[in-house]
């Protein structure tokens, strides 16, 4: 299941007065449930013996991972040159552009910001191997924000 | 780029689009598109007389014949009589293109390339930019792999439709250029209404509807370093008269120009107006960006007022569209605070019956 969509369940649940939420979307269910003051997502391949969660996580935990600040990059950077929605894929579903470890070239492409539907093609001004990648698929950025590490 | 309109992604395509995506006809391209060239006068020919005309067999022309009708043009063959379209078909002709062009264009314009039939014009465009001079525009009868934002399909029959793009250069990193998409949508808007076209719409950011239709879309993508030159390539489909068998597959409202002003619209022409409007407005982008053009595009907002849903990464919010903001960014008001959006998919509610027009997925970009 989706990492946003779980997100956003925790989100409905924070907002409620719900003690548990549980959904269901095909062999995958997420139940979502408040223990005092923390928020834990229980996630489950057999939703029919949901019940004795097999991993417990808490979700603060999750959500502040993803918003941490990435770790000091070494080497070149590539930022972004405008305000829009990060892609690391041509179109949906399709493979990425780069993943971590891979080599580029100066000139290949590392992902695409979009901005009212204009498509910027973000190119490597760099040879070398992509070291780190420092946003989500379909996440905003800023002007000027790190998205590649280069070394 | 090109006219039709989405039917789905890449590689989901229905049976419709297998069929006009085989690109099984290249080698018959050449004369089978003179062929068309003969019966672009909607009157019958018969087959020994377009064999002779060519210098083929009349088993060579049947068989371009049915090369063309698995092209999606619809031929009439009556025994006796011969074979003629159904309904005549104007070509691309870069004389009739450019004998259409203002002041602007004839300045602006640095070439014109017509294709019988290439992958996209787009694509064509974004591998050649670094040898092409700001200006260019490239044309198709057909595209085999004609694609909207997200790689989705855009149906692109032969001779039917407009497929256009054009490869402009500007000296502004690509941030400043944030606007474009909207101004496109005005310079669409205006070449629709020189074509017959009063009451075209605007669909944040981009797409040009006619009543709730599609009649038009748009496809800009660029190269660019934060400073320094900014390469972008505009693509434009127009529906000119979409084959309804074709038009069948599609999957939301749309229609074309022959339906909208009951006539044939000549593509020539379509083309000519399009590049001068184009070349108007980027030169003037250049200069002033998108403020000049705001007040335009806020009055064929078709948006204003009415529900929609804004889809992005963080999941879906509905509200009422409030127009848009200076930037061009998209104003929705949700328990009554109004913000921007500057990316994402909207979807709009349908006045008539109430139900919202099925959204295009969550994952999509358009």
């Amino acid at each position: 299941m989706d990492i946003r969509k779980i997100k956003k369940l925790i989100e409905l649940l924070e907002e409620s007065d719900l003690a548990e939420i549980e959904v269901q979307e095909g062999e995958e269910s997420v139940r979502i449930s408040r223990h005092g003051k923390a928020v834990q997502t229980i996630m489950s391949a057999a939703p029919m013996m949901a019940a004795p969660a097999p991993a417990v996580q808490p979700a603060v935990a999750a959500v502040a991972a993803e918003t941490a600040a990435p770790p000091p990059p070494k080497g070149h950077t590539i930022t972004s040159p405008i305000v829009g929605s990060f892609y690391r894929s041509p179109a949906p579903g399709s493979p990425p552009f780069v993943e971590v470890g891979q080599r580029v070239n100066s000139g290949d492409t590392l992902c695409i910001i979009e901005a009212m539907k204009m498509l910027n093609q973000i190119e490597s001004d760099k040879a070398g191997v992509v070291a780190a990648i420092l946003v989500e698929n379909g996440q905003p950025v800023e002007y000027g924000q790190p998205l590649f590490v280069i070394e | 780029m090109g006219a039709g309109l989405f039917i789905g992604r890449m590689g989901r395509s229905g049976p419709a689009v297998a069929v006009f995506d085989a690109g099984c006809y290249t080698i018959a391209m050449l004369q089978g598109s003179a062929l068309l060239g003969i019966l672009a006068d909607g009157q019958f020919h018969s087959g020994e007389v377009l064999g002779r005309t060519l210098g083929i067999s009349r088993a060579g022309v049947w068989k371009h014949l049915q090369a063309l009708k698995a092209r999606g043009i619809e031929i009439d063959s009556v025994p006796g009589k011969g074979h003629r379209l159904n309904g005549s078909i104007e070509l691309l002709s870069e004389a009739d293109i450019r004998a259409g062009f203002g002041d602007t264009a004839r300045v602006r314009l640095a070439g014109l390339e017509l294709h019988q039939q290439i992958d996209s014009t787009n694509s064509e465009l974004r591998r050649r930019a670094a040898a092409l001079p700001s200006g260019f525009a490239c044309l198709a009868e057909a595209q085999t792999a004609g694609r909207g934002r997200s790689n989705r399909v855009w149906l692109s029959p032969y001779a039917r439709n407009l497929y256009l793009s054009l490869l402009w250069r500007f000296d502004t990193g690509p941030d400043a250029l944030s606007g474009l998409s909207l101004a496109v949508g005005v310079a669409v808007v205006r070449a629709l209404r020189r074509t017959g076209v009063a009451d075209a719409g605007l669909k944040w950011p981009n797409d040009i509807l006619w009543r709730d239709a599609k009649l038009a879309g748009t496809l800009i993508e660029m190269n660019g370093e934060s400073c320094g030159d900014c390469s972008v390539v505009i693509g434009v489909g127009i529906n000119v008269c979409m084959p309804r068998l074709l038009g069948a597959a599609i999957d939301q409202a749309w229609t074309d120009l022959a339906s909208v002003t009951g006539t044939h619209p000549s593509r020539n022409r379509l083309a000519a107006v399009l590049l001068d409007e184009l070349a108007e407005m980027l030169a003037g982008f250049e200069k002033t960006g998108l403020a000049p053009l705001l007040e335009e595009w806020r009055r064929h907002d078709i948006m204003l007022g009415r529900e929609v849903t804004v889809t992005t990464a963080g999941g879906g919010e509905s509200g009422i569209a409030r127009g848009i903001d200076d930037r061009g960014a998209l104003l929705v008001e949700a328990d009554g605070v109004v913000r921007p959006y500057l990316s994402g998919d909207v979807s709009l509610r349908l006045r008539d019956t109430g139900s919202a027009r099925a959204p295009s997925g969550p994952d999509a970009r358009t």
